[in-house]
């Protein structure tokens, strides 16, 4: 993450009609990293995407990728980037390898072997030269991977890429994306309304609710936080107890909430703050633990539409 | 240059690899089979006498026809075509010229320019559908986020249509010589074609006529192609590009036709489409001219083409 952001996203709006959908997101991606993208439906995931490959135009904001804006140079912004947008429509009365053929036509200074190399990678050798149309949904989809891939993208964006798919389909996307990921060393922004697909997949995870960027947090900080409780400690004098723990407990999160004292910290702990508090000559007259879990979150911020 | 090879490339490839085109090829060579075996077998006049008899009796049916109308007001612009009609009937027995009309190939193939707007009508499904279809299918996401400008991409998308045009239009042309030289031969090829012109009969090499027979009849295309192709563009709905263009393209001519007393008709696409009508035939209009109906062509085509690009550089992609 050290390295310098390979999509800049810079206060995006988009305003249809008299309907504002995106509402000022700023969010840097960087080389390598597996980016989520969760909200529900109807959050502005998609037309963010939309407006990240020039599909649509940007209210207000701007965007860069690769160092280029995407709305004055397009061209030069696009050239690195490969995606799928909602379903993977190809040319279904073309083979699989036409499509291919027709996708390089656009890109200069592609090789031959590059397409057999990708049909490779995702594992279409055998039926590349059938007609689209007799492909499975899940088939479609490594098409769709294959044409966003064969241009050695530096980014790649993939919207809803496990939607309609059965458990085994979700699994095999995942493991392309992963390995994709690995071997070629390319960003990926991923989007999804299903919490449990992303954190498999994801090193970083934004959440989007009515056009808005709510939080972005590592995976490895949501799986942290997810075992952690808000404990209210009813204790007294309340304000001393605070300081203390602060500087006993530096890393804990702390905070004054009316008459108590809340603190983030995992259950099988709560014996050991307790213990501490009540040997530091505070008075305690109540514990009340509070389970709020990293998807009962969601489920509050969302109104219970992000599936878990 | 090069890029725009490869993405006229792909345009083609999207066309020639539906089955439907082929179709449409098929109908084509079709339809002219069948005009031959007609103009054969059921049109053939079985001529009684020689061609100058039959002559002098067409002419004699002229001179009535134009006796009759005028004695009738309001004809205006009618009678001249009958006269020109007459004289050219005239040098034909004095120079021994028989017509082409019928029995020869040349008659074949010129009468088959005619329906050049059939082939028209396969164009124009093309046309209205090179863009149209993208959106309804979907693709055209996938199309428009590569290093193109979206403006190469029309172009390459117009370009491919215009070939398809082209493409139909030698099919038409070759098959009517094959089918006509089959069915007619080669006899009389050296068989001129008069024209009246300044007060006398011109001849005119046949096959030079022919061929600009085709490239005015396909005038008429070309435009209502853009036309579908603009139409298409901005409503992103092949099959209202298809009705709209077709509809215009078989009634406005007629339409034209009723409002022809208006000086301001000449100004509609339609009045200045047929520009058939300036070598064999008299204009719609008096006063108008070739050089007048090219520029009002030019005008309109240059209307739709800046419309298409305009609306299809700005459009979101909503799909
Ligand atoms: N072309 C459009 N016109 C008006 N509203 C739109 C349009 N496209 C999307 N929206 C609205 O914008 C919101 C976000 O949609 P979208 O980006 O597709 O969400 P997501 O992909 O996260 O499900 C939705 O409320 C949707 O109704
Ligand atoms: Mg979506």
């Amino acid at each position: 993450m050290k390295n310098k952001p390979i999509v800049q996203i810079k206060n995006l709006k988009k305003q249809i009609g008299k309907t504002t959908i995106i509402h000022g997101i700023s969010l840097d991606l960087f080389p390598g990293e597996v980016f989520g993208f969760l909200g529900p439906n109807g959050a502005g995931k998609t037309t963010t995407i939309r407006m990240m490959v020039g599909l649509m135009k940007i209210t207000e904001g701007e965007i860069f990728i690769n160092g280029f804006s995407v709305q004055k140079n397009f061209e030069k912004a696009i050239e690195h980037v490969g995606g799928i947008i909602e379903n993977p429509e190809m040319y279904k009365f073309l083979s699989g390898y036409d499509n291919l053929i027709h996708y390089s036509r656009m890109i200069p200074k592609i090789k031959k072997h590059k397409i057999d190399e990708i049909v490779k990678l995702v594992g279409l050798e055998k039926r590349i030269h059938e007609k689209v149309k007799t492909y499975s949904l899940g088939m479609r989809q490594r098409l769709g991977l294959a044409q966003a891939l064969l241009h050695s993208p530096k980014l790649l964006i993939l919207d809803e890429p496990t939607n309609g798919l059965d458990p085994a389909g979700i699994r095999e996307i995942r493991t392309y994306i992963r390995k994709i990921a690995a071997e070629e060393n390319i960003t990926v922004f991923v989007s999804s309304h299903l919490l449990s697909e992303m954190q498999l997949l994801c090193d970083r995870i934004g959440i989007i609710h009515n056009g808005k960027l709510i939080s972005v947090e590592t995976v490895k900080n949501m799986v942290e936080e997810q075992n952690e409780v808000s404990v209210h400690f009813l204790v007294h004098p309340l304000h001393k107890a605070f300081k203390f723990i602060q500087e006993r407990y530096p890393h804990t999160l702390s905070r004054i909430k009316g008459e108590r004292l809340v603190l983030n910290i995992r259950e099988e702990d709560i014996t050991e703050y307790t213990k501490v508090i009540v040997n530091h000559g505070f008075k305690l007259s109540g514990i009340h633990g509070e389970q709020k879990t990293l998807e009962e979150k969601f489920i509050e911020i969302t109104g219970g539409d992000l599936h878990v | 240059m090069y890029n725009m090879i490869r993405l006229i490339q792909n345009e083609n490839m999207k066309i020639y690899k539906r089955l439907g085109t082929w179709v449409m090829v098929g109908l084509i060579i079709f339809v002219v089979i069948i005009s031959g075996l007609v103009d054969k077998f059921l049109l053939s006049s079985n001529m009684e006498g020689t061609w100058q008899e039959e002559l002098q009796y067409q002419s004699m049916e002229l001179e009535k026809q134009i006796n009759e109308y005028e004695s009738m007001p309001m004809v205006g612009n009618a009678i001249k075509p009958l006269k020109e009609q007459l004289v050219i009937n005239e040098y034909r027995i004095e120079n021994n010229v028989p017509p082409v009309e019928n029995e020869t190939i040349w008659g074949f193939m010129s009468s088959l320019s005619d329906i050049t707007s059939f082939a028209a009508v396969f164009v124009i499904v093309i046309g209205a559908g090179i863009v149209a279809t993208e959106f309804t299918t979907g693709t055209i996401k996938l199309l428009l986020i590569r290093p193109v400008n979206r403006a190469k991409i029309l172009l390459s998308k117009y370009i491919a249509t215009i070939i398809f045009a082209i493409f139909m239009l030698i099919i038409m042309f070759a098959g009517s010589f094959v089918v006509g030289s089959i069915l007619y031969g080669f006899d009389r090829l050296d068989l001129p074609y008069l024209v009246y012109s300044g007060g006398e009969v011109i001849e005119r090499n046949m096959i030079t006529h022919i061929l600009s027979l085709y490239g005015l009849n396909s005038v008429d295309m070309i435009m209502m192609v853009t036309f579908a192709f603009m139409i298409s563009t901005v409503f992103r709905n092949s099959s209202l590009a298809i009705g709209l263009s077709l509809f215009l393209m078989f009634t406005g001519q007629q339409m034209v036709m009723l409002l022809s007393e208006y000086q301001w008709v000449k100004y509609i696409l339609f009045a200045n489409t047929n520009l058939v009508q300036y070598i064999s035939g008299t204009p719609l209009v008096d006063g108008m001219t070739m050089t007048f109906s090219i520029t009002v062509l030019i005008a309109y085509f240059i209307c739709f083409v800046f419309t298409s690009w305009i609306i299809f550089e700005r459009r979101d992609v909503a799909a």
